[in-house]
């Protein structure tokens, strides 16, 4: 293939991109520089998704660390760069050189495998997130059907992750922590399910743009308020958040699962959290609170603030609550959060049948 | 890892255990089935030491005993060390000391307060407590030249005396200090997610405590309103108005407010010291530092005082040399943590942290 093609692929990919139809050579089937162009496509969305989440990760630890330093009555870092905004750079590289340290007796493989498995479903669930909707193409990666399926199929891999994690490091605290992960996994992803199937029905789509287009007249926080509490407290627990964060709580299995990480295999732990977190932030301001929609603003700014505002709720959840235990974890999950999500189904039937158009 | 009964060792590095306790842990899944605290981590021969020197050598060992509350390890010293060589103390000093105990032993339930909260999972609360007791450490450092380990008390009196300028800072400290305390407090008792864990935690029955000899916040939450300040008075404890604080139900809870009460009387005793205050000397002129290494006593001696973390007091016996024949050392935390597997066994290892943090021990002293 020469460069005459590679270039003309490319040009076609951007037109295709934006829908300007123009077929130079389309007499058999689809031409190699097509996949090519498409290829080249894919990989700068996937490159810009990931960019995206570094981006929020990077600023979400900084506006963390200075808001955890405000209320506690520190300063928080204040040393590199201005106002201390470039400390996290500085961990990062501090992370990157530390010796990586596998425990003898730990599976490796499965050791190694454990946080890449917490942290890429995150980032790939930033793809179905629709960002907007500007006159010529969607702002989200990945466009069909069933995303909100498959964000579902994504989240429901990090926790596993953890477990992995856990076992693996031969660590009796990690152990635990894997253990402790297993159940709390169990307990809010049934509710939180429920509670997204909820929506869906509300929506009549599995697509996230449809959930926001059909949120245009009233957001549905409003009908699924009952739904919006489940999944927020479902997300806590996800997050392993405070007051959830018992697979790692650090006064009691010194760091549960990520108790032998170090190095940059625990920074991506870390990242993961937080990356989760935005996400997760993203998530609800998508389909309980009309994601981009909203006046004046374009849609980006919309979301932008919605999702931060939920970013901010985190972070204040964080340093204001004690640990609940895990029996009371659970209790809540099986007991309180399950047949309400069920109720909250009903609630959301109800509305679809009789008072379908309004939304 | 094949057996459903795992064993793990808590500590003796390990976030939550406050120093150098190591408990050896059965568990059962979550529950505890077994428990047995280790010690000796921090075994320093404070008591050896001490009876290889002259009386006020040994001061500077018990300064390290309690290390979170160190004028009220040397007081404990101090009353003994006078009663056995038979020193008279004039009156400001009895005042002065009672004033720096109390403030010692605020700085002392706030560091408990904020590692308790600390182990209950919640890291704000750690540092207004540290922020409350760095003001109590400003003033004891005004007064006694350092901030930790004071050598503060000397046998016959103190090192030196109360300035106008400390008087007027701890006047100013306490106008807003049950205020500050209020707010920190209520961290704890309004928190749904705090007294749900805390309610029926660790609960140690009033007969059991008595049997295993525990004394200070942990028998008063037990239903015994017993505090050696008031029933076996001490300096001029018997001339000041305090309300000694109990709960009945002996969890984690009860102890939580019975700590949090202490400290807000604490404070009416400094309260009522500052209006009390004699003028005169601060220490008896007779006894000189040279002087006092001279003194060759005979007999035994125990003043039982109440130390934060309960009784706290130092038999000595002399055999008519100027060094102690025996120092022995009551050490309440060693007394407390003994209870440890009674309180353990039969809850859930999230429950372990909150309970051995509510015994509030300080492993200078348990070992040492």
């Amino acid at each position: 293939m020469n460069l005459f093609f590679f270039l003309m692929s490319i040009l076609y990919g951007i037109l295709k991109f934006l829908h300007i139809d123009f077929v130079p050579f389309a007499s058999h089937g689809y031409p190699i520089g097509l996949w090519i162009a498409y290829l080249i496509v894919a990989v700068v969305e996937v490159i810009l998704v990931f960019a995206l989440a570094m981006l929020v990760v990077v600023i979400l630890v900084y506006v963390f660390r200075k808001y955890m330093a405000d209320v506690q009555n520190r300063i928080g870092p204040n040393r590199l760069g201005p106002w201390g905004s470039l400390q996290l750079i500085a961990d990062v590289f501090k992370l990157i050189q530390k010796q990586d340290i596998i425990p003898t007796a730990a599976d490796k493989t499965a050791y190694r495998v454990a946080p890449y498995l917490v942290f890429t479903p995150v980032v790939i669930g930033f793809m179905i997130i629709p960002f907007g909707n500007v006159s010529l193409l969607n702002l989200m990666v990945i466009n069909f059907n069933y995303t909100i399926l498959f964000l579902v199929a994504t989240m429901i891999i990090s926790p596993i992750g953890e477990i992995i994690g856990g076992l693996a490091s031969h660590n009796k605290y990690g152990m635990l922590g894997a253990l402790r992960a297993a159940a709390q996994d169990m307990s809010y992803e049934v509710p939180m399910l429920i509670s997204l199937i909820s929506v869906i029905i509300l929506a009549g789509s599995f697509n996230a743009q449809d959930i926001v287009i059909a949120q245009r007249h009233i957001p549905f926080v409003v009908p699924e308020f009952l739904g919006f509490i489940i999944f927020f407290l479902a997300v806590l627990g996800k997050q392993v958040f405070p007051p959830f964060d018992l697979p790692e709580s650090a006064s009691e299995l010194v760091s549960g699962y990520t108790t032998e990480y170090s190095g940059m295999r625990y920074g991506i732990f870390y990242m993961g959290g937080f990356a989760g977190t935005a996400l997760a932030s993203l998530v609800i301001a998508t389909i309980y609170f009309g994601g981009w929609e909203g006046p004046i603003f374009p849609g980006t700014i919309w979301l932008i603030i919605k999702a931060g505002v939920f970013m901010l709720i985190f972070l204040l959840i964080q340093v204001s609550v004690f640990r609940v235990r895990v029996d009371q974890f659970l209790n809540m999950g099986w007991k309180y959060l399950l047949p309400l999500s069920i109720v909250n189904l009903f609630i959301s039937v109800g509305f679809a049948l009789f008072a379908g158009g309004v939304f | 890892m094949q057996d459903k009964i795992v064993e793990v060792n808590f500590g003796p590095q390990h976030p939550s255990t406050h120093g150098v306790l190591r408990v050896k842990v059965k568990l059962d899944g979550e529950v505890i089935v077994d428990a047995q605290p280790i010690i000796g981590y921090l075994h320093r021969n404070a008591e050896k030491l001490s009876e290889m020197g002259y009386y006020p050598k040994a001061q500077i060992y018990v300064d390290r005993l309690d290390y979170a509350a160190a004028l009220n390890m040397e007081l404990g010293f101090v009353l003994s060390a006078e009663k056995l060589m038979d020193v008279q103390v004039p009156d400001r000093a009895l005042w002065i000391r009672m004033m720096m105990v109390e403030l010692n032993r605020i700085a002392s339930h706030f560091i408990w307060l904020g590692t308790h909260g600390l182990d209950m999972g919640m890291l704000s609360p750690f540092f207004y407590c540290f922020r409350e007791r760095e003001k109590v450490f400003r003033i004891l450092d005004e007064i006694t030249g350092s901030r930790l380990l004071y050598n503060y008390f000397a046998i016959g009196g103190v090192y030196s005396d109360v300035t106008p300028k400390s008087l007027e800072m701890i006047k100013t400290w306490l106008s807003d200090f049950d205020k500050n305390l209020t707010e920190i407090e209520n961290i704890f008792k309004k928190s749904y997610v705090y007294v749900a864990r805390t309610k029926g935690t660790g609960k140690l029955g009033l007969d059991d405590t008595i049997s295993y000899g525990v004394t200070g916040p942990m028998l008063r939450a037990a239903g015994k309103k017993w505090d050696l300040r008031k029933n076996k008075p001490y300096l001029h404890y018997d001339q000041i108005n305090f309300d000694v604080p109990s709960q009945q139900a002996g969890d984690v809870y009860a102890r939580m407010l019975v700590r949090i009460e202490e400290m807000h009387q604490s404070a009416r005793i400094v309260a009522q010291v500052l209006d009390k205050l004699p003028a005169g000397d601060f220490y008896n002129k007779k006894y000189s530092k040279p002087m006092l290494v001279r003194i060759k006593a005979t007999g035994e001696s125990y003043i039982p005082t109440e130390s934060p973390k309960g009784e706290f007091g130092i038999y000595l016996v002399g055999d008519g040399s100027a060094i102690p024949y025996r120092f022995r050392i009551r050490s309440p935390s060693f007394a407390n943590l003994s209870a440890a597997p009674a309180m353990l066994i039969g809850y859930k290892i999230a429950d372990m942290t909150a309970t051995l943090s509510s015994m509030d021990p300080v492993f200078g002293e348990v070992d040492r």
